[in-house]
Formats: structure tokens, C-alpha cells, sequence
């Protein structure tokens, strides 16, 4: 019998534990201390007991149904309370902010076409910043002299105390120095995104500077095509800025491709309609691009005969200012706390 | 460049409004950049690509706009008179300098001012009228795109022209009245006693045209354009002449321009041919074949063009197309220096044909699995960043670039810092050794703005103290105003448990002041050691044991060494941790923890004993001895 009651209690309070309202709670009442109940019935039943048993396991008894009260007591008042604080409330007071802090722009816009461009197969590479003239400039069929080298103005590395002649170690002026570097190592086919830091010799202005961001991006297979490239630019392009974004293809000269193309999208701050951000023309120069230049295959030991590819390099920092709307590029390294908590 | 419509309008018929005629040229690949207004007339202001030196010309944008539209450029240049008479003039030519030569004399000039529609072009395209004879000089080479210079006769010493590279250290004055320190190698003409020329970049202040100038030499030439490219490069001085020159002109254009030059001097300044036409080449420049493939080009460019598409657009373009076979020959006409390879062929096809017109496709063929080299660890710097975010941290972004200051005022000696010969500015002359001076000056500019400041950068940090030994790595950086260094110290334990590496956390730099907490480290070793998805260990089925043990330590004795100590004692310690700290007092939480069973007291007791013993013998430290 005491251990009777011992389960009775045990099973009662966890019944009222899990109790999710008042009906449930008076059905527990019920169930145990009810003209039927449970523990009722068991009391009836002490009257059963031999005479020397009787005050001992009455003690309990009584204990037991104490114990169940309170506890149905106690739950009711939790079950009232909870509702009357709920209506209490002002649900147009201000919410308070979680101490959660932002990713930076730079960040997000990354992670945003990282996502798009595995989604067709690219994979994403790295590489240093510290390169030689070799990888930046001639590998890409850009020999000294070429006057395409004015374009990229390089900031060069002190070669103090070392045997290496001035000039041949730069920060790059393009994350498309990462071509070569991928392409002698790995044999195609190829889909390979390259983002990065680049380095030019530049005045800095709202448009301009000498330490930005760049996306470099290139794939080779057997039978890629002028129409893949205008393809998976356009894909590219419409993932990032809308479905309603409009893409037009110009004829442009980059030495490492050939047939070379150049992108511009309409203007993602006035939709087209003509602003400061685009000059007033409704579109916005965002990519070079064209088909990868034999010489630069043959470079890398790959065999122009056999594959063929694109490339393409956009400046991802103007590509992040369209996305946000943000008209100089300067914003994007300034620490100011107003700036961040925007993104 | 500048080009006005109107002038590109003599020479090619165009029905085409301004708007339609820039949206066109922009496609074929001459970036009209804007449509301006200069002199009442419409300008384009024109982006040309060094690949085509024949687009710096009124002429050669019109040729483009005649093969877009089929019509036929409109130009006649009447062949330049037989002399009646014949002044004495020898040059002394270097091929190697100069592989073509063409000069005349002309005598009776008189450089007046020039006729207003001449006026009016020159200021179209952006350059000062000087007199009627530089004038023309100057619209042949915008006309033509082949500068021209003329030299006045009287002031050439000997009339004998040696044309030379310049030693290095010579002194020239410009005809703009500047003077310049030569370069060695420039490319210069002498007379008999004085330099008169540098060839390709400006003429001599010595002999140019003046008001008072009546017999000329005028003449062109193809320079070495690398040559003509360092020179200009050394001293810093372009002119429109070297932007065009150092990309190099038609070999074969030097007649044709020396033509019209003479014929508008004639009608412009006057004056009669005084010597026999000098035309001085090793070569004939003859045009050059070159052959594309259909299967070639349709496998380049995605689309089948026809054929006889393909033919009307190569004809429009002068490259003469003749079908061999399965391929078409083309005669490339000696002002495209820039058709060398079946490609460039391509391009051509494909520009104007219309990039626009091209279907869109995506990639077929597999997608490449093999990792590549290089390979960027996005995933995990993604952890990184979004734990940093969770843990109240924003993220910054900052210069690589520093200044000597940045560095030294926090003790570091820039000779540890890699350097850069020709910075910018002062302020950006030496790559970054840590990140923390970027976030510590972040801290101060926000101070003003915000009272909780939580900031962090993931970002490279460049090493070595010579580009020999040069390092890139990635670090990690924060700083804040809100926590405490254990509280840093944990969300850094907190990334190593989420990038599944089970070892103490590294800190390269700790700094604690009154205002912040910083910490840096680099991270780079971790992306190696990173477990990408760490196996999953099941909840342990058995109670542990969890007992605190007070130990009197001396202060010397560091807390993680303890912790290390305590571990090494059993494999069935699952965990040890500082619960408090009080004087001498350190109080650790111990969790006893089996897989297999329930431990005992006798078994927990004896593991205590091992822990007490070995660390009285090795750390002095003991029990606290109950009050």
C-alpha cells in the first residue's frame, strides 16, 4: 500500500508537470482526488488494513494528497499568471536588440556569388597578392612594352637585400594573374572563380583606388563557346542583381582573350532609367571578359587545339557598391560602426 | 579620342541617328564613353583599346561605320606635284629607328592662321590652333591617325637630318618650351650640330614653325614603338602623337598622309613642292594572309554564321575573303597590325555579326570535381565570421596597405615589414605584419559614434623581412569594449571546437587596456588542421562523477598547465575546468566519466589520489586543507 501511494503521487505530479491548461489540470484533480479518484479510492481502501497499520500509512496518505494539492495549486497559479502577464504587455514597445553583430558587405556579396557559380560547377580558388611580373603580366600574352600595361598602373615590392631585379615582384594589378597559376597545375576541364585583393598605382576617389576587390573567373572544357561565356555571364548577372536585369555585350581588346567582350547590365540603382551611378546612360560597365587567348593556353602547356575556354574579371568592389546602392567605393573600408550595422 | 560626327559623316554616308551610330560603334568594340557637344556639333568622346591604333583616326572610325553599313569610305587624295625647283636636303635614316620615311620640302609658306572649318575641328578634338602649318599637321594625324611634323628649313643647320638614339644626358627643349634630360635610347634627329628632334614624342624648339618660317620640311615616319614607348615612359611626356606611334602605325601609311598634308598646306599656308618626294623603306609592307576555318570559327563562337554571312561581313571590313576549301583567306590590309591569329579572324566575324544576337547558353560537359590548387577555405572562414556575428562582433575590412607610422607606434620595426618601392603615398608604403593597429584605430574612430564597440577582421597579414622570405597568411582579429579576455578566449576555444580541432587555442597577440580586450591570431594553420565533419560521439549512457577539488597553487603556476596535468593523470577524466579563483585558491570541476560502466567511488577516489600526488610533486600545488 505505501508503495501504491508512492507511484500515485510520483504519476500525479508528473501529470501535472506537463499540465498545459486549467481543463487539463481540473481533469488531474479529478483523476486523482475525485469522488472515484485514484488516491480516494486508495484512503477507502485503508480502512481495510490491519488496526496497527492504519495510522502510520494515514500519515502518508494524508501527506500524499497534501503534496498532490499543492502541487495542483501551485500549477494553476503558474497556469493564471502566465496569461495575465501576456496581456499586460505593450507589444509596441520596442523589441530589445540581440547583441548580434554584421557581416560586412564585402562578405555577404562574396557569399552570394560563391553560391551562384557552384551552382554551375566553379570552384573557388585563392592565391597571393605578392606576385611576380611572369604570372600577372606575360603569362597572359602581356610582354613588357605593351601598352595595355598603362591600363594597370603596379605598385612594385623593395627588393632590398636580395638578388631579384626591380620590377619582377608586384602586388597584382588583377586576380587574373591566378589563371596561369591554376592552369599549369591541374589539367582542365576547369571552372575555377578566383576573388581577391588587387593593387593599383591610383589616386583614391569615389570610383577608384589602389587596394580593391576583384573576381576573376575562367573555365575550360572541349567545346566551350562564345555563347557559354554571354550565357553564364547573363546567369551570373541576373542571379545577383534580378531577373529583371538587362545584359549588353560590347566588342572589347583584352590581350589574354580573343574574341574579347566586355559586359555592362542595366544600372541596378535607377533600373535603366539613367542616374549618377551610371552617367545618365542606364547601364554600367561590370565585366571584361572573351574567349582565352591561345598564347595563354599554350603558356600553361595546355593544347589550343584540343581545349578551349572563357574568361572573365569584374571589379568586385563596384559590383558590391551597385548591390547596395553605394556611391563611393570608400565606404567599403570604413570601419564607422553606422556604417555596418546597415548590412 | 574625340570624334565629331560630322566629320566622320565626310567620308562615310550614314543614315544612322547619333544615338543608334554610338550604340553600334560601342558593340564592335569603340566604347563611345559620352555624347558631347563641342563647337555646335556633336562629339563622341571614344574609348580606343591599344589594339588598334587605326581607331585613333576620324578615318578609321569611319571605315568601321562603312563596313557596319555597307557602304564605301569617301576619300580621294590627290598625289603630290613634281617639284619645279629642288632645295638640298640629305637624311641619314637607321631602319632600325625609323623603317619608313617620307618627307618633301616645301617652299614660299606663309603660316597664317587657318581657315575656320580647320579652327573649328582642332578645337573639337581638344587641341589649341597655332598656325596653318601645325594646324594641318595635326588634322592629318586626327584625320589619318599618322602624326606628321614639319620642320622649318632655314633653322635645320647643314640641311642634313642624322637620325640617332639619343645617349642618355642629352639636353632638349621642346617646341612647347620645355627641356628635358633624354633618356638613353630615344629615338632623335639631329642636324649637323644640334638635336631638332624627338622623334615620335615633339619636335625641337630649335626648328619649329614660326610666323617668320617660309620654307619647311615637312615629313612622317614609322617609329619603333617599343622605343618610342620607354622614351615616352622615361619622361613622363605623351603626346598624341606617341599615344598613337607606341602602338604602331600603318607601316604602309606614310605616303598617303605626307599627300594630304602637303595638298592642305597648299591650300591652307601656300607655297610650292621644293624637292623630290623622300621615301625611305628596307620593305614593301605588303599585306599579309591570314585564314580562318567554318568549322574553326562555328566551334569558338557556338553558332553557325552562314557563309555567305560570314564572306559580306570580311568584305565589308577590306580583308578581300577568298573560300580555299573548308577555310577563307583573307589579305589583311597593312593598317590591321592587329589580325595576326585565326581568332582575331573570329572576332571579327563575331562583332559583326552582333554580340547581342548571340544565344544565351549555359556550360555543358562534366563539372569538375578534383580539387583544385589554390583552393580557397570559404567554408571555414565562413564558420569564423558567422561565429564572430553570433558573438556580437562586426565585421571590418582593411587597407593591406599601411603606413612606417602605423607600424612603429605600436613597437613594431618596419624592417620586419615588407615595403613597397614606388607607394602611392607615404600612407600606404608597407604591407601589414598584424591587423590589430587597423582595429585598434577602428576603436577610436567609433568611439564618438557608439558605446558598445565589437569589431573584427579576417583578413591576410604579409610577413618576412625580403620579398625572399615573403608570407601571406589569414588572421583573425577582434576587439571589444563589452567582454572580458576569458570571454574573447572563449568564443576563440568555441572556433577551434567548430572547425573540430581539439587542441588549446593559439594567441599571437593579446592586449588588454582599461577601454578594450584585443586579440589576434593567425589562422591560416588552422584551415589545415580543420576536420571538415567531425564524427559523432554518443551521449554517454553511465552517470559521470563530478567532483571540485580546491588546490593552494603558487602564483607562478599557470592554470592551463594544472588543467594539461589533471588530464594526462586518466583516461576516464572527460573534463576539467577553473570553476574559481580566490587568493591562492584555484577551484577545479572534475567530471569522471566512463563509456563502458558505472564508476565507483573506490575507482574515482584512487584517480584523485594520482592527481593530488603528481601535482605536489611537479607544481607544488596541493589540497586545500578544510577550515
Amino acid at each position: 500500500m505505501e508503495e501504491e501511494l508512492i507511484n500515485t503521487k510520483n504519476t500525479a505530479l508528473s501529470f501535472i508537470l506537463e499540465a498545459k491548461g486549467e481543463r487539463e489540470l481540473e481533469e488531474i484533480r479529478l483523476q486523482f482526488l475525485g469522488k472515484s479518484g485514484k488516491l480516494t479510492l486508495t484512503i477507502k481502501g485503508i480502512a481495510k488494513l490491519p488496526i496497527e497499520k492504519r495510522p502510520e500509512i494515514g500519515v502518508l496518505a494524508n501527506d500524499v494528497k497534501k503534496q498532490i494539492e499543492d502541487a495542483l495549486g501551485r500549477k494553476l497559479e503558474e497556469l493564471l499568471s502566465q496569461t495575465t502577464i501576456n496581456c499586460d504587455i505593450d507589444q509596441t514597445d520596442p523589441g530589445i536588440p540581440s547583441p548580434i553583430g554584421h557581416l560586412h558587405p564585402t562578405t555577404q556579396v562574396l557569399n552570394e556569388t560563391i553560391d551562384i557559380f557552384k551552382t554551375i560547377g566553379f570552384q573557388v580558388a585563392d592565391g597571393p597578392e605578392i606576385e611576380t611580373d611572369y604570372y600577372n603580366f606575360e603569362a597572359l600574352n602581356i610582354p613588357k612594352d605593351h601598352p595595355s600595361r598603362d591600363t594597370q598602373q603596379t605598385l612594385f615590392l623593395d627588393t632590398r637585400n636580395t638578388n631579384i631585379t626591380p620590377g619582377e615582384i608586384i602586388l597584382r594589378t588583377q586576380t587574373s594573374a591566378m589563371q596561369g597559376r591554376i592552369m599549369e597545375k591541374i589539367k582542365p576541364p576547369l571552372r575555377v572563380i578566383v576573388p581577391g585583393k588587387v593593387y593599383r598605382y591610383e589616386q583614391v576617389d569615389a570610383s577608384h583606388g589602389f587596394e580593391f576587390w576583384q573576381l576573376e573567373g575562367f573555365m575550360i572544357d572541349k567545346n566551350v563557346t562564345l555563347t557559354d561565356l554571354f550565357g553564364t555571364l547573363t546567369y551570373f548577372l541576373k542571379q545577383l542583381f534580378g531577373e529583371d536585369t538587362k545584359v549588353r555585350f560590347t566588342c572589347h581588346n583584352f590581350p589574354f582573350v580573343e574574341p574579347g567582350v566586355e559586359a555592362y547590365m542595366s544600372c541596378s540603382v535607377c533600373k535603366g532609367k539613367g542616374c549618377g551611378f551610371c552617367k545618365k546612360t542606364g547601364w554600367v560597365e561590370v565585366l571584361g571578359a572573351g574567349m582565352i587567348h591561345p598564347n595563354v593556353l599554350k603558356t600553361a602547356k595546355i593544347d589550343p587545339k584540343e581545349w578551349q575556354g572563357f574568361a572573365f574579371g569584374t571589379g568586385f568592389s563596384r559590383i558590391i557598391a551597385l548591390t547596395y546602392q553605394i556611391n563611393d567605393l570608400r565606404t567599403l573600408t570604413n570601419p564607422d560602426v553606422r556604417v555596418l550595422k546597415q548590412f | 579620342m574625340k570624334a565629331p560626327v560630322s566629320w566622320i559623316k565626310e567620308y562615310v554616308d550614314t543614315s544612322l541617328s547619333v544615338t543608334k551610330l554610338a550604340e553600334k560603334l560601342s558593340e564592335v568594340g569603340i566604347g563611345v564613353e559620352a555624347i558631347e557637344t563641342h563647337e555646335n556639333e556633336t562629339v563622341f568622346d571614344l574609348e580606343i583599346t591599344p589594339n588598334r591604333p587605326d581607331w585613333y583616326s576620324i578615318i578609321g572610325i569611319a571605315r568601321e561605320v562603312a563596313a557596319l553599313e555597307n557602304k564605301k569610305i569617301l576619300l580621294t587624295i590627290p598625289p603630290i606635284p613634281k617639284p619645279k625647283k629642288t632645295l638640298p636636303f640629305t637624311i641619314h635614316n637607321n631602319v632600325e629607328l625609323l623603317e619608313h620615311y617620307s618627307g618633301v620640302l616645301i617652299d614660299g609658306v606663309e603660316p597664317k592662321e587657318s581657315p575656320a572649318w580647320l579652327v573649328k575641328r582642332l578645337k573639337q578634338v581638344r587641341l589649341r590652333p597655332i598656325n596653318a602649318i601645325v594646324d594641318v599637321t595635326n588634322y592629318v594625324m586626327f584625320e589619318l591617325g599618322i602624326p606628321l611634323h614639319a620642320f622649318d628649313y632655314d633653322q635645320i643647320q647643314g640641311h642634313e637630318f642624322f637620325v640617332e638614339k639619343a645617349r642618355g644626358g642629352e639636353r632638349f627643349t621642346t617646341v612647347d618650351n620645355a627641356t628635358y634630360t633624354l633618356p638613353k635610347d630615344a629615338i632623335i634627329i639631329k642636324d649637323k650640330n644640334r638635336i631638332v628632334d624627338l622623334v615620335g614624342i615633339k619636335g625641337g624648339l630649335n626648328s619649329g614653325i614660326s610666323s617668320k618660317t617660309k620654307r619647311i620640311l615637312l615629313q612622317t615616319s614609322y617609329d619603333n614603338p617599343v622605343l618610342i614607348r620607354r622614351a615616352s615612359q622615361a619622361l613622363s611626356l605623351r603626346s598624341d602623337a606617341s599615344t598613337i606611334l607606341e602602338k604602331g602605325v600603318d607601316k604602309n601609311g606614310m605616303m598617303g598622309a605626307l599627300s594630304r598634308a602637303v595638298e592642305l598646306i597648299l591650300k591652307t599656308a601656300g607655297g610650292e613642292i621644293a624637292s623630290e618626294v623622300i621615301d625611305l623603306k628596307d620593305e614593301l609592307f605588303a599585306p599579309w594572309k591570314l585564314n580562318v576555318r567554318s568549322k574553326r570559327l562555328d566551334k569558338i563562337l557556338g553558332i553557325e554564321i552562314s557563309q555567305k554571312q560570314v564572306l559580306s561581313i570580311l568584305e565589308n571590313l577590306n580583308l578581300s575573303p577568298k573560300v580555299i576549301k573548308d577555310s577563307i583567306e583573307c589579305t589583311i590590309p597593312t593598317y590591321r597590325n592587329d589580325l595576326k591569329i585565326e581568332e582575331d579572324l573570329i572576332e571579327e566575324v563575331a562583332r559583326h555579326f552582333g554580340y547581342n544576337r548571340f544565344p544565351l547558353t549555359l556550360p555543358a560537359g562534366t563539372i569538375p570535381t578534383i580539387p583544385i590548387p589554390y583552393a580557397k577555405p570559404y567554408k571555414m572562414e565562413n564558420i569564423i565570421k558567422n561565429l564572430m556575428k553570433a558573438s556580437g562582433f562586426s565585421e571590418i575590412y582593411t587597407y593591406s596597405l599601411v603606413s612606417e607610422k602605423d607600424i612603429e607606434e605600436h613597437g613594431i620595426n618596419s624592417e620586419e615589414c615588407l615595403r613597397i618601392d614606388n607607394p602611392v603615398s607615404r600612407e600606404y608604403e608597407y604591407l601589414r605584419l598584424h591587423l590589430y593597429p587597423q582595429l585598434m584605430k577602428a576603436f577610436r574612430q567609433n568611439k564618438v559614434v557608439s558605446k558598445t564597440i565589437e569589431l573584427f577582421e579576417l583578413g591576410k597579414v604579409y610577413s618576412g623581412r625580403s620579398i625572399k622570405e615573403a608570407k601571406e597568411n589569414y588572421a583573425l582579429c577582434a576587439i571589444s569594449n563589452a567582454k572580458s579576455f576569458l570571454h574573447m578566449k572563449g568564443i576563440f576555444q568555441r572556433l577551434y571546437s567548430d572547425l573540430g580541432i581539439k587542441e588549446e587555442v593559439t594567441l599571437d597577440v593579446v592586449r588588454i587596456t582599461n577601454q578594450w580586450v584585443l586579440i589576434e591570431s593567425v589562422i591560416s594553420p588552422l584551415f589545415e588542421k580543420a576536420i571538415h565533419h567531425t564524427s559523432f560521439k554518443l551521449i554517454p549512457q553511465y552517470p559521470p562523477i563530478i567532483e571540485d577539488i580546491a588546490l593552494v597553487v603558487p602564483q607562478s603556476v599557470k592554470t592551463g598547465g594544472i588543467i594539461e596535468a589533471i588530464k594526462k593523470q586518466s583516461g576516464l577524466i572527460e573534463d576539467v575546468s577553473l570553476l574559481d579563483r580566490f587568493e591562492d585558491t584555484r577551484t577545479f570541476h572534475i567530471i569522471y566519466q566512463s563509456r563502458e560502466r558505472n564508476l565507483t567511488t573506490v575507482e574515482v577516489s584512487r584517480i584523485r589520489e594520482k592527481i593530488l600526488s603528481y601535482l605536489k610533486k611537479t607544481l607544488r600545488t596541493q589540497l586545500k586543507e578544510r577550515a
